[in-house]
């Protein structure tokens, strides 16, 4: 047999190789495949001698004869997907991926120990004909998903066998439901679980390995700024210091319990659901309470036609309107806080309500509210029974069968329909919140420049080209078949019999459940594993700050697809957490704060470079988030002069980077949720501008006020006095170990006092004092610029006993410069 | 794809900085000597309300008529036809600039209309994307991102109001507000930018001041060279770009009204006060509420007359500006709207569309395009632009490939974001 002995010789010889050689053996795939001059079999089973994971590599491309490249032992687990015959010395390979063709082949040892293709015949797997034809144009050829489907690779989706059978035949392709059933949706089934199959660790892991990440000290503290909006106490630091992850993890798990960690959450969500288009602050004060009036007491503080007002008339308007306005974001926190499954946001049978509003719908004296002038007291109600005759009809306002968001007065009117439209608007906005699917990316098969073929009596049933989008769209749409065009519920009234009915999925709407479809619809949302990739989509952008990446592409480069595939089974890891823990979206910002996506603040690496061109949490602070971190790390908030403070800080509409009116809420990239619906997130000229006086303005303001304080409360100053000038070493001490206060506070960097950046400061804030110093008494006073005077108390507006005018010595105008220095750095306005 | 990976390699912005200039600049020079604004009538407006206009004959399908106002009551100014009010409203009074009558007589001769043009959605999102970037596809930038990008470097080349403004990081959109928040801004180290008496006080002295820049660009170039993360290098590399380039914010104060206007004229105000002062090369332009779906004919009309005034507005600032020569105007909406009405006396959402555009480059008082009698649209010859039931139907890709080249978009860029549409000589 010398076939056998020689290739038990080169195995052999092949092991003592060493690692070097064995590391191209990894592979997790069963099915052998060849790429790129090397024909890789995951598992030849040889009769009698075990089972053995096989590369060869192309020697000669005319005679197609390989040498043996590397044997080590197959992974047991592993289907067998090759034999060797002892008597033929033939390797017999019954199915060989070359990119997206398969085939047969036979090889032959030869006497000179090479392998050559003997019988080569083109083959198939069971299955990939349909999978091409009907699937690989949404989920890609490889199953790497794309706009409009989720990834087949490692398909965290699919189940088990039998539940992916039943969901192709019942479901897939979108659209086309009942395309490939029975023995196809058996055969694609079986070619996605066996040909998607890949073992990506050794990627995950080279990935995740080339990442710095930051100390989990400054994990806290940016999570604490992002998910609070504060620094860390020094117990908390503690607690990290001394317990690690762990102890990270359980001062998260105090953090999401705080007010400010709610208000982040509404934010996050209306990014996407933009229900705050009906705030006061975005539009006319009553546009949610208009939405509303036909409910008897919506307007219940008093006749806005009325000239007769009550002092108060307005403050009640705002509020009402703006807790009207917030009822979907309110039921998104309560559900957050209370850890209840996030898909309770579609099955609610309840909405929310906090003394305004519920006075409003006329449920106040049901509800038990422990202060009914405290607007941020919120409970879950149920409306009652109460039917409106108005020109348009009778409208059903109570006793309606909620579902959640879906069926929330403020959701139903910023997505609204009509007549033609017939609720397809809403279903749109439902895949591409609630399923992560954007059914718009579908309009890209029309063909370019001609017209739709509109004839038929009902396109939307007939058309393959409408048929696309409206198999999916308006099952879904009819599913709102009950709330009309200003979200009321109006029931049995007659439905469209000329477009998709009532249903989700392949499953009709069981016709009992007619008056409650769109609780019906909720359930079936909630079942579809693609909530949670919503969810986990939802989540992840709003804390990295970026959407997932998108598939590369054909063209794609391998390190694009690296860093897609490598970012898709993180997002699946963080999805499979999330689910696991009752769907608790506290648990899934927890993984995302804690991973290493979050974490990255460097590349070990430089070859990752492109794979991590996109890794990290790094971002340009939206205005809302600047304007919290400025109140945390100043103990104000940028509004006015600070002897105007007291006023100011009840005017919400005079904070800086609040206010898109007078000052740069719009400016600096912020949302109206109406007309401007995107933020910006790279600065402009314009920009810019904001936070060169944003810096000015609050060093100015900042500063002086600091030193009112004694040195133990100061934030900014606490290791120096007015008086302290760096004449002798002491003083030097005592500056330098200011500014590396500052440096930590502002920006978060922990430096050596020797460091180079505290010598930057220091020699900025040696220059400006040694330049003004000489200066006074020329071109400069021995007095503060004007508006940085402190006169009056921040939060009492009483005149201070003692005013803070004088800066004879120019030392608090040189602490004023290395402080709006530093407010304008990178590391202030990105976090 | 390529297109992707093309930008990936642009650090920041700026790309006439990176790029080679013959890709990004045109031909005709350093600085901007033609400037772009697109109007939003956002929302999805009614042609046959304004210059496509129908009548009241009943529809043969039952659904009534397209309009309330008689066929013989449609009006002309020129080659122009345009709509009578409907006799359901009173229209404006007879002495704004928005009354159908004044606008225009006052701008036929330079009016160009292009009727007749397929959506081929009706959707909001979708059909503001293709209707201003020429796709229907994401991914590819509004028109006025194009024509900014070659002044990129610029620090308001692309002013956007909203709408559609995805400019596929070829230009950063900038966004504006009122006057006073101009000064604020423009005067950062001014404790008192708004009174000029004390606009020189300043927060810190001048030598401080410089300090404080100065020491500032050190330290982002410090921790640039130390930054091994690619995400904050870019991000690194985009501040220090747009922080490098001078905003001449005063220069811009120079050019606006003392009180800026609201709604869309005040949008023309500070278009045409930073295309005057060299700052911006183009403007989104938005005016809301044509999304009609209840009482069409009373809020459409309130509508048209604020869209045509503020267009009016901006052409007078255009003038005053001395630009009429260097400025096009482009105004579109989402879609248009059904030739019927519904049950709520409104309109819903309809595939067929037209646009207006007047200024620099455009020969007026010409229609382009048409619909029958129950608005749809109707085949032209692609060469001679005529009728021909063999033609072909126009749509926003024709609009865009002639745009782009009327613009002169370079074909480089042009290649990036490819829009494969017969060539049509719409605007020349």
């Amino acid at each position: 047999m010398p076939g056998l002995r020689s290739y038990t010789r080169i195995l052999i010889s092949l092991v003592l190789l060493g690692a070097s050689v064995l590391s191209h053996a990894q592979t997790g795939s069963s099915i052998p495949s060849y790429e790129d001059g090397l024909l890789t079999v995951p598992r030849v089973d040889v009769e009698g001698y075990g089972s053995l994971q096989l590369q060869l590599n192309l020697q000669d491309e005319s005679s197609l004869t390989f040498a043996l490249y590397s044997a080590v032992a197959a992974e047991p687990s592993l289907t067998p997907g090759a034999t060797y015959g002892l008597d033929t010395s033939i390797l017999s390979i019954p199915l060989v991926q070359a990119g997206t063709e398969f085939y047969a082949l036979q090889l032959q040892l030869t006497p000179q120990e090479l392998f050559q293709v003997i019988a080569a015949d083109v083959t198939k797997l069971p299955g990939q004909d349909e999978y091409n034809s009907q699937c690989a144009s949404c989920h890609g050829v490889n199953g790497q998903g794309g706009l409009v489907a989720v990834s087949l690779v490692n398909c965290a989706n699919c189940g088990d066998s039998n539940t992916l059978i039943n969901y192709i035949a019942n479901v897939m392709p979108l659209g086309a439901p009942g395309s490939c059933v029975d023995a196809c949706a058996e055969d694609v089934a079986n070619y996605l679980l066996t040909l998607f199959q890949v073992d990506d660790s050794p990627l995950i892991t080279q990935t995740v390995s080339a990442l710095q990440l930051m100390p989990l000290e400054d994990t806290l503290r940016k999570a604490s700024l992002q998910l609070a909006s504060r620094l860390p106490t020094d117990t908390e630091l503690g607690i990290v210091a001394t317990n690690g992850e762990a102890g990270l993890s359980s001062v998260l798990d105090s953090l999401m319990t705080e007010d400010t960690f709610y208000e982040r959450i509404m934010e996050m969500f209306n990014d996407l659901i933009l229900t705050d288009r009906y705030l006061s602050g975005n539009g006319l004060p009553a546009e949610a309470l208009n939405l509303m009036r036909i409910f008897p007491d919506a307007f219940w503080f008093g006749d806005p036609q009325s000239a007769e007002r009550s002092d108060d008339f307005f403050s009640n308007l705002v509020t009402t309107n703006d807790s009207v306005a917030r009822e979907p974001l309110q039921l998104i926190r309560f559900i957050v806080e209370n850890e209840l499954p996030m898909t309770e946001i579609l099955t609610a049978d309840y909405f929310m309500v906090n003394p305004y509003s519920a006075k409003s719908y006329g449920v106040f004296d049901e509800l038990s509210f422990q202060n009914e002038f405290d607007a941020n007291e919120w409970l879950p109600a149920q409306l009652n029974a109460l039917e409106i005759s108005t020109r348009q009809g009778s409208f059903l306002v109570g006793d309606i069968p909620h579902a959640g968001l879906l069926t929330s007065l403020m959701f139903l009117n910023r997505y609204p329909t009509s007549d033609t439209n017939r609720n397809r608007g809403r279903s749109r906005v439902v895949y591409d919140l609630f399923l992560d699917v954007d059914i718009l990316a579908l309009e890209g098969t029309r063909p370019d420049g001609e017209a739709v073929d509109i004839s038929s009596q009902a396109p939307t049933l007939d058309n393959d080209d409408c048929v696309v989008c409206h198999g999916l769209l308006d099952p879904v749409a009819s599913s709102f078949e009950n709330w009309n065009d200003r979200g009321f519920y109006v029931p049995n009234l007659p439905w469209y019999d000329d477009m998709f009915q009532a249903g989700f999925a392949g499953i009709d709407r069981p016709q009992d459940q007619e008056p409650t479809s769109l609780q019906w619809l909720a359930s079936q949302l909630a079942l579809d594993p693609r909530f949670d990739d919503a969810m986990v989509r939802i989540t992840y952008s709003g804390l990295v700050g970026r959407e997932p990446l998108d598939p590369p592409g054909e063209d794609g480069t391998e390190a694009e697809w690296n860093a897609y595939n490598a970012e898709s089974v993180h997002l699946d890891e963080l999805k499979d957490k999330f689910v696991a823990d009752n769907q608790n979206l506290k648990t899934l910002i927890k993984e995302i704060v804690l991973s290493p996506y979050w974490r990255a603040e460097g590349l070990d690496n430089t070859s990752f470079a492109i794979v991590h061109e996109e890794t990290g949490a790094a971002r340009l602070l939206s205005p809302e988030m600047l304007h919290r971190k400025i109140n945390a790390l100043l103990g104000f908030e940028w509004r006015s002069t600070l002897d105007f403070y007291s006023i100011t800080k009840d005017i919400n509409a005079q904070a800086r980077l609040l206010d898109d009116n007078q000052f740069y809420q719009q400016i600096y990239g912020g949302i109206d949720s109406f007309v401007v619906t995107e933020r910006l997130t790279e600065p402009n000229g314009l920009m810019v501008a904001v936070q060169e006086r944003m810096a000015n303005e609050l060093a100015c303001y900042a500063v002086p006020n600091d030193f009112l304080a004694p040195a133990s409360e100061r934030l900014l100053l606490p290791h120096v006095e007015i008086g302290t000038q760096p004449n002798n070493a002491s003083n030097i001490q005592a500056i330098k170990t200011n500014i590396q206060h500052l440096h930590a506070h502002l920006l978060g960097e922990q430096l050596a006092i020797d460091d180079a950046e505290i010598e930057a400061s220091y020699e900025l804030f040696s220059n400006v004092l040694a330049d003004g110093q000489a200066a006074i008494g020329i071109t400069e006073t021995g007095n503060l610029p004007n508006l940085c005077r402190r006169n009056r108390d921040i939060q009492t507006g009483e005149n201070l006993a003692q005013p803070l005018i004088a800066d004879s010595n120019y030392t608090i105008r040189a602490w004023m410069a290395v402080a709006a220095y530093l407010m304008s750095d990178y590391r202030f306005v990105y976090e | 794809m390529k297109r992707r990976n093309f930008l990936k390699t642009l650090t920041g912005f700026g790309v006439a900085g990176i790029l080679p200039m013959s890709l990004v600049r045109p031909a005709f020079g350093a600085t901007p000597d033609r400037f772009l604004i697109t109007i939003s009538a956002t929302g999805g407006w009614d042609p046959t309300s304004l210059i496509d206009p129908k009548g009241d004959a009943q529809r043969s399908d039952g659904l009534g008529p397209v309009n309330n106002y008689s066929a013989s009551e449609i009006k002309s100014a020129g080659n122009i036809l345009y709509a009578p009010y409907p006799n359901t409203v009173e229209g404006p009074a007879g002495d704004s600039s928005g009354h159908f009558d004044n606008f225009f007589a006052k701008h036929y001769q330079r009016l160009l209309v292009i009727n007749g043009i397929d959506t081929q959605t009706n959707g909001h999102d979708s059909g503001r994307r293709f209707v201003w970037s020429g796709k229907l596809e994401e991914g590819y930038p509004t028109i006025a991102a194009l024509a900014a990008a070659p002044y990129a470097d610029q620090p308001m080349a692309f002013i956007s109001n909203g709408g559609y403004d995805f400019t596929a990081s070829l230009v950063a959109p900038v966004r504006t507000s009122g006057a006073a928040t101009f000064t604020q801004l423009a005067y950062p180290n001014s404790q008192f930018p708004g009174d000029p008496d004390l606009q020189g006080l300043g927060f810190f002295s001048t030598a401080s001041y410089s300090a404080i820049q100065q020491a500032r660009e050190q330290r982002l170039t410090r921790l640039r060279v130390a930054e091994s993360l690619p995400k904050r290098q870019r991000q690194m590399d985009q501040l220090q770009t747009v922080r490098n380039t001078d905003v001449e914010l005063q220069t811009l104060l120079n050019y606006l009204p003392d009180e800026v206007s609201d709604g869309l004229q005040g949008q023309a105000e500070i278009a045409l006060a930073a295309f005057a002062s060299g700052l911006a090369v183009s403007a989104n332009l938005n005016a809301g509420g044509f999304d009609t779906h209840g009482d069409h004919d009373a809020d459409h009309t309130n509508s048209l007359t604020q869209l045509l005034e503020g267009i009016d507005h901006l052409w007078d600032q255009i003038e005053a500006q001395g630009l009429q020569d260097k400025v096009t105007v482009v105004v579109g909406s989402d879609f248009g709207r059904t030739p019927f009405y519904n049950e709520g006396d409104g309109k819903d959402h309809w595939n067929i569309t037209s646009i207006m555009a007047m200024g620099a480059g455009i020969t007026g008082n010409r229609v382009i395009g048409a619909t029958d009698e129950n608005f749809e649209a109707l085949t032209l010859n692609p060469s001679n632009l005529q009728l021909d039931n063999n033609g072909i139907f126009i749509t926003p890709q024709h609009i865009h490939r002639s745009l782009r080249d009327f613009l002169g978009v370079t074909a480089e860029l042009d290649k990036l974001f490819p829009i494969g549409a017969e060539k049509l000589d719409l605007f020349g």
